[in-house]
Parts: C-alpha cells; sequence; structure tokens
C-alpha cells in the first residue's frame, strides 16, 4: 500500500514484512534503543508480554525497569504517567483495553492535555498512552468499545489511529517525539496484519491523513481498521464501475481537512466510515467540516456516514458484527451515494 | 396571517401571465393598494396592486415565463404593525388590478404555486455549474432522489440545449396560434396592384399643415392610406366581414387593424369607426394607439374587435408582399414600398412613385371578382383623393 510518509533519513532502509504488533515493538524498542527517557509500562507488559503480545520480549532486552508492569489501576498509572512526562521522562503508557481508559479520564483529560496551557508554555507533558481498541473480539460492550472521538474532542491532546503495520510504527515513534500528550488507539483485530516495515526508525507526521487509493467517483474517509474494510469494498466497487477514492485519516486530532476537502472537490461525493458510536461521532466533524468549506460548493449528492450503532458492543457474535461498519455495509453505501438512490 | 398574492385574472380570455418586473423587494412592508408587480398578459402590460399590508415575501421569479392565473406569487405576512389594518379586515384573497376587477382564482391553481415554492432541489455542486453556465436550474431536470438536481443533469441540459430554446411571449403565442388557424382554415388568395401615389403625397402636402395644427403632428401617408381603405370598405361589404358558422357577419362600421411591431411582437391595434373619423381624428388615434403600444400600456379593448387590416412593410424596403388574414376577418391589404418607377402615361414614359398593394381573401366568403372591384374602387379612390371632401 503506498504510503505518504516522510522520506527515510538514512540509507535506504531494509523492508520486511511485520505484523502489526511486531511494528509496535520495533517502534518500542527502537525508541527506547534511542532514548534512555523511553521506558513502557501497564498491566502485563512484563513477564506476559503484553495482553495481546504487543511488548513480548521487551522486557528481556531492557529490563523491569524500563518495562514495567503495574497494578490494576488505570487511574495511578495515569497519573505516574503525567508525572514521569513532567519530570523529564518519555512515558509510554498502555491501557490494557482501550474501554478501561474512563477510569484515566482525570489525569489524561484534566491534567494530561491542560498542563502545557495552564502552566504558560512552561511544562509540557511528552506522555503516550497506546490502547487497544474496537469490537470483533466477542470481548463484549466494556471491551470493545472506539472511544478515541471522546479524546479527538479535548484541546491538549493528540489521538493517533494506525492501520498498517508501517503506521503502527511511524506513527508510534513520532508520538513519542512529540512534546504533547499522544493517544495511539490500536485496533485488537490489527494486530495480528502484515504489512511492509522499513528497518529504520522512521516517523509517520501526526495530523497527516494518507490517499490510500485514488477514484474518481466519491470519497471514503476511514481510520484503523475501516480503511481495510473500505479499501476491500472499494475494489468490489471498481468491479461494478464505482472509483472509490479511499482516505486514511491515521490522525483524528489534528484532523487533515485539506485532503478530505481537496478530495470531494475531485470526487465530489464522501462516505465516512467509523467504527465509533456513528452519533456526535468523527463522522459528524468532518461533515460538518466539509459543508463549512469551500469544498461545499463542490459535493453533488448529501454527505453520508457509517458509523457505529447506537448499542453497547452486543456479545452475540453476530450483533457485534452488525453493530458497526462491515465491508458489504460500506460497499452499499457507496453505491447509494454514487446511483443517487440515498435518498 | 399569510394573504396570498394570486396572479390576477384580468381579462376574460386570460388563462395566464408574466410577471414583467417586481416594484417591491424581498421582506419590504407594502400597503394595501400599492403597486406590486407590472404583469404582462397576451396584449399589454398592467400594475396589480397589494390586497393587505404587511410584510412581502416569497416573491415568485422574473423569469419569463407564464403564470397560471390563481397562482400564487407572494405572500403578504400581515402580523405586523403594518399588517394590523387588514387583518380587522377580511383578507382580501385576491391581488387587485387596477384595470379589471379580480376573479377568484381556481382552486387547483394554489397547488401549482407551493411546488414552485418549495424551491429547487439541486446539490451544491449542480448549483455551481449552473451558476457558471448561466442556467436557470427551474427549467432543468432532476434525475436524483425526489427530483433532486445533480451536476450530471446540469451537464446534460445544457448539452440539449446548446442551440438556445427562447420561450414565445405570451404576444407571440397567440399570434402563432391565430397565423396557424387562419392558413389552416381560410383559403387565402391574393391580387396585387401597384397605384401611383403622386396625387396622395399632393393630398398629404395639402392637409398636413392644417392637421399640424388641429392635433400637433403630421399625417401620414400610412394613415391617410387607412382613411381613404376605410371609405372605400363602406362599398364593399364583403371585405369588411367575418366568417361566423355558417354565415358571414357584415359589419355597419370599419375598425381598422394596423400592425405594429414591438420587439418582435405583432400587435394590431384597431383604428375603431374608421370610416367616420377625419384624417386629422384618424392620425389622433393612431398616435395613441402606437404610442400605447410602445410603452406596454395598450388595453386589451383597445384590440380587439378589428373587421379589416393593413399591415405595411414599405419602411423595410420590401416590393410587395401577401399576408395573412387575421382571422375571423375576411381581407387584409399588404402595403408595400413606394418606388419611383417608370410607367406609361399619355404616350410618354415618366417616373411615378408607385406603391405596391396585395390583398389577401377568404375566399369562402369574397370571390375574385369582389375583391377585384374593391382594388379597383381603391385604386381610383387613392389615385384621386382631391375627389373626397377631406382632401379638397
Amino acid at each position: 500500500m503506498p504510503n505518504d510518509v516522510a522520506p527515510p533519513r538514512a540509507a535506504p532502509a531494509a523492508v520486511r514484512e511485520l505484523s502489526y504488533a511486531e511494528a509496535i515493538r520495533e517502534a518500542l524498542a527502537q525508541a527506547m534503543e534511542a532514548d534512555p527517557r523511553v521506558f513502557l509500562f501497564g498491566e502485563d507488559v512484563g513477564v506476559y508480554g503484553g495482553a495481546f503480545g504487543v511488548s513480548g520480549d521487551l522486557v528481556h532486552r531492557f529490563g523491569k525497569e524500563r518495562v514495567l508492569d503495574t497494578p490494576i489501576s488505570e487511574l495511578s498509572m495515569a497519573g505516574a504517567a503525567v508525572g514521569a512526562a513532567l519530570t523529564g521522562m518519555r512515558p509510554v503508557l498502555e491501557i490494557q483495553f482501550s474501554d478501561f481508559v474512563t477510569l484515566a479520564m482525570e489525569q489524561i483529560v484534566n491534567q494530561a492535555a491542560k498542563i502545557h496551557f495552564m502552566f504558560g508554555g512552561k511544562a509540557s507533558v511528552p506522555m503516550v498512552v497506546r490502547l487497544p481498541g474496537g469490537s470483533g473480539t466477542g470481548a463484549a460492550a466494556q471491551h470493545s468499545q472506539s472511544l478515541e472521538a471522546w479524546f479527538a474532542h479535548v484541546p491538549g491532546l493528540k489521538v493517533v489511529q494506525p492501520s498498517t503495520p508501517h503506521d503502527a510504527k511511524g506513527l508510534l515513534l513520532a508520538a513519542i517525539d512529540d512534546p504533547n500528550p499522544v493517544l495511539v488507539f490500536e485496533h485488537k483485530l490489527l494486530y495480528k496484519t502484515k504489512g511492509d516495515v522499513p528497518s529504520d526508525a522512521y516517523r509517520v507526521p501526526l495530523g497527516k491523513a494518507a490517499v490510500r487509493r485514488r477514484g474518481r467517483d466519491l470519497t471514503i474517509v476511514a481510520a484503523s481498521i475501516m480503511t481495510l474494510r473500505a479499501l476491500a469494498a472499494a475494489e468490489r466497487l471498481a468491479a461494478a464501475g464505482i472509483d472509490a477514492e479511499v482516505i486514511d485519516l491515521r490522525s483524528l486530532r489534528p484532523i487533515d481537512h485539506a485532503t478530505i476537502a481537496d478530495s470531494v472537490r475531485r470526487t465530489h461525493r464522501l462516505l465516512i466510515v467509523y467504527e465509533g458510536v456513528k452519533t456526535m461521532g468523527i463522522g459528524a466533524e468532518i461533515s460538518a467540516a466539509i459543508a463549512e468549506s469551500d469544498a461545499f460548493d463542490f459535493l453533488d449528492a448529501p454527505i453520508a456516514r457509517l458509523g457505529g450503532a447506537d448499542v453497547p458492543i452486543p456479545y452475540n457474535p453476530v450483533l457485534e458484527r452488525a453493530a458497526v461498519p462491515q465491508e458489504p455495509d460500506i460497499v452499499a453505501a457507496a453505491e447509494r451515494l454514487v446511483r443517487r438512490g440515498e435518498a | 396571517m399569510p394573504v396570498e398574492v394570486v396572479l390576477p385574472k384580468v381579462d376574460m380570455d386570460m388563462e395566464s401571465g408574466v410577471i414583467a418586473q417586481w416594484k417591491v423587494a424581498e421582506g419590504a412592508q407594502v400597503h394595501k393598494g400599492d403597486i406590486l408587480f407590472d404583469m404582462e398578459t397576451n396584449k399589454s402590460i398592467m400594475e396589480v396592486e397589494a390586497p393587505a399590508s404587511g410584510t412581502i415575501h416569497a416573491l415568485a421569479p422574473v423569469n419569463g415565463a407564464p403564470i397560471q392565473v390563481g397562482t400564487r406569487v407572494a405572500w403578504i405576512d400581515t402580523s405586523d404593525d403594518a399588517g394590523a389594518a387588514a387583518r380587522a379586515a377580511a383578507p382580501a384573497p385576491v391581488a387587485h388590478s387596477r384595470r379589471a376587477k379580480p376573479v377568484a382564482p381556481p382552486r387547483t391553481a394554489v397547488a401549482v404555486v407551493s411546488q414552485m415554492h418549495a424551491g429547487v432541489r439541486a446539490t451544491p455542486l449542480a448549483r455551481r455549474e449552473a451558476r457558471a453556465r448561466g442556467i436557470d436550474l427551474a427549467v432543468v431536470r432532476g434525475s436524483g432522489p425526489r427530483g433532486r438536481i445533480v451536476a450530471q443533469d446540469v451537464a446534460a441540459h445544457t448539452a440539449a440545449a446548446t442551440d438556445e430554446l427562447v420561450p414565445l411571449s405570451p404576444t407571440q403565442r397567440v399570434v402563432a396560434q391565430r397565423m396557424a388557424q387562419s392558413a389552416d382554415a381560410a383559403p387565402h388568395f391574393h391580387l396585387t396592384a401597384h397605384v401611383d401615389m403622386t396625387a396622395l403625397r399632393q393630398a398629404r402636402d395639402h392637409v398636413a399643415p392644417r392637421i399640424l395644427r388641429e392635433i400637433g403632428v403630421k399625417p401620414t401617408l400610412n394613415v391617410l392610406l387607412a382613411h381613404i381603405v376605410a371609405r372605400v370598405l363602406t362599398r364593399h361589404p364583403r371585405l369588411n366581414a367575418s366568417v361566423e358558422g355558417d354565415g358571414v357577419r357584415l359589419h355597419n362600421s370599419v375598425h381598422l387593424g394596423i400592425a405594429i411591431d414591438r420587439d418582435g411582437d405583432l400587435l394590431v391595434p384597431v383604428l375603431r369607426d374608421a370610416q367616420r373619423r377625419t384624417p386629422a381624428e384618424l392620425m389622433h388615434d393612431f398616435v395613441r394607439l402606437r404610442d400605447a403600444v410602445r410603452s406596454r400600456t395598450i388595453a386589451p379593448a383597445d384590440m380587439r374587435g378589428g373587421t379589416f387590416t393593413i399591415s405595411n412593410l414599405g419602411m423595410y424596403g420590401v416590393d410587395t408582399f401577401t399576408a395573412i388574414i387575421n382571422p375571423p376577418q375576411s381581407a387584409i391589404l399588404a402595403v408595400g414600398r413606394t418606388v419611383d418607377t417608370p410607367v406609361g402615361r399619355d404616350g410618354a414614359i415618366v417616373l411615378r412613385p408607385m406603391a405596391s398593394l396585395s390583398l389577401s381573401s377568404d375566399h369562402r366568403i369574397v370571390d375574385g371578382v369582389t375583391a377585384a372591384r374593391f382594388m379597383a374602387d381603391l385604386r381610383r379612390a387613392l389615385e384621386n383623393p382631391a375627389s373626397m371632401e377631406d382632401y379638397a
């Protein structure tokens, strides 16, 4: 898959096929090798290797001081991250299931996001929170949510959602570099997906979307696993004579409105696909931003959103699938939009 | 309370009108009796008054499209202070014309307007492209849900409309209908005569100073010709007649229609009782009618009831032509230009100002000899105007 990434800094790096989880682990290792201030902590990230196997053998390579298992208390973990960041460290916190971040809201939203502003820029909070999210694992309502929009609403936070192993590594390294709190929403279903990953410590810039597929007939904006579903849908749409452009947001905050607007000016139709609950979700933000922008005049159909159903994610696997957009849903929505049956 | 402003019916045969111009702006305060808009009907333009006081909204677009009588063309919101008086009185549902008593609109007409005021359903891109191409979206067919116009519809419309389609004006539609009807129903035949205009010119020069004193304008040859035609017609009743069922209506008076062009619209105002008018009176009448046509204030009544028509294209350099009868009349006289032409007079060739007159007659009620006698009589009169009292 093509990526809009910064050119490699060094001589051409070797490109291997890695899984999304392996790419994240490589990013963590390279960051810890390059900077002694970087450390990883969270529930079961040490000897267990992480609930989803992301940290793997890192505890053996970097020791228990830099790969720390924590008690089951997201609030204290997040508070520790804020304190460490304020005192000069570069903490990377793993929240075992992103749903548990609700327990850490105070530290992330009320402290981490605001300290830089409330201290007049004299302090900053360079912390990273990694959050495995999303549905599809049969983990039910308290372990399957997509809460990224909550944080994208907060000034002072940055929010990214990698969809590929390449971006999982590059965005995480960029997040660790960043002097502000960055939340990296990883997707549980993506950990085993594979892709080409350069061996060097490249960065994928925050706030920059990637056009994954060029098309003429409509723009599908997606993020995380929805990007993969949108690309698969685009192939089926191509067979039906509909040429879809697929944009992978990669960052929700800051969001790359320019890339979306530029695409809409060319395709004249916009479909936004996201796993989070549709109501009050990122689709509303993108839709409104386009309607407010110069791109409005180029719309040839109402903007369409496909988002999660207004229900807690069900445990029943059939209902769980039905609760979030799937590939056939994207195909159908795109066809309605282009064939003008959208009413 | 909102009061509808509907397109009034001001003429018995009026089915639709065109809004020529709004005299008020959207959202303006209007008072009962204020002039709201100019309405163009088949024959004329008239002013339409506000039926109530208040704030006017939802003005129908001025786009030249005919609007059915009874159609709502605006709302007047009387709920503010300006409308208090109107609210006290029973709200008048129909706008008043200054010229005619309004007639209650047919109920079905209102629905047509509601659709119009629902606005055009079009995407932003379609609107943008229509703006860029100067296309009125109201005439574009929408292919989207609920008739929504999408960009492709604008493109299709543009492709279909590279040769401009110009709607006929109300007047043009009436002319088209009547001319087709005449050409279809009345078997036309044509007689042409070349008439020496020397004497008529002299007669005009003779009477011009007196007429100028009387009415302030000099008489034109065309009006003097009309004057003489009217006198001659009194002796040829079949040519001042109309087809009526299985009979012929012979008219006592000569109501002479004079064809006048107004920006591509053909209008035929009528010189009433022309057979008993003096040249000065006829000239006076003609000037009034011509000015009314040009200023678009001609009343429908001034264009009704003609019994014979004269059409003159001489000023355009046309030598001779034949005209289509203005139904239900029995004949029309087509006048070409007057040209100095060599003619034989007393064994010598001399130059004389000769005009070509062509008479088209309806063969159902006029036969060849009847028409020929009229033409011979007309030639004699035109070539000897001094024999008539008015030119002595």
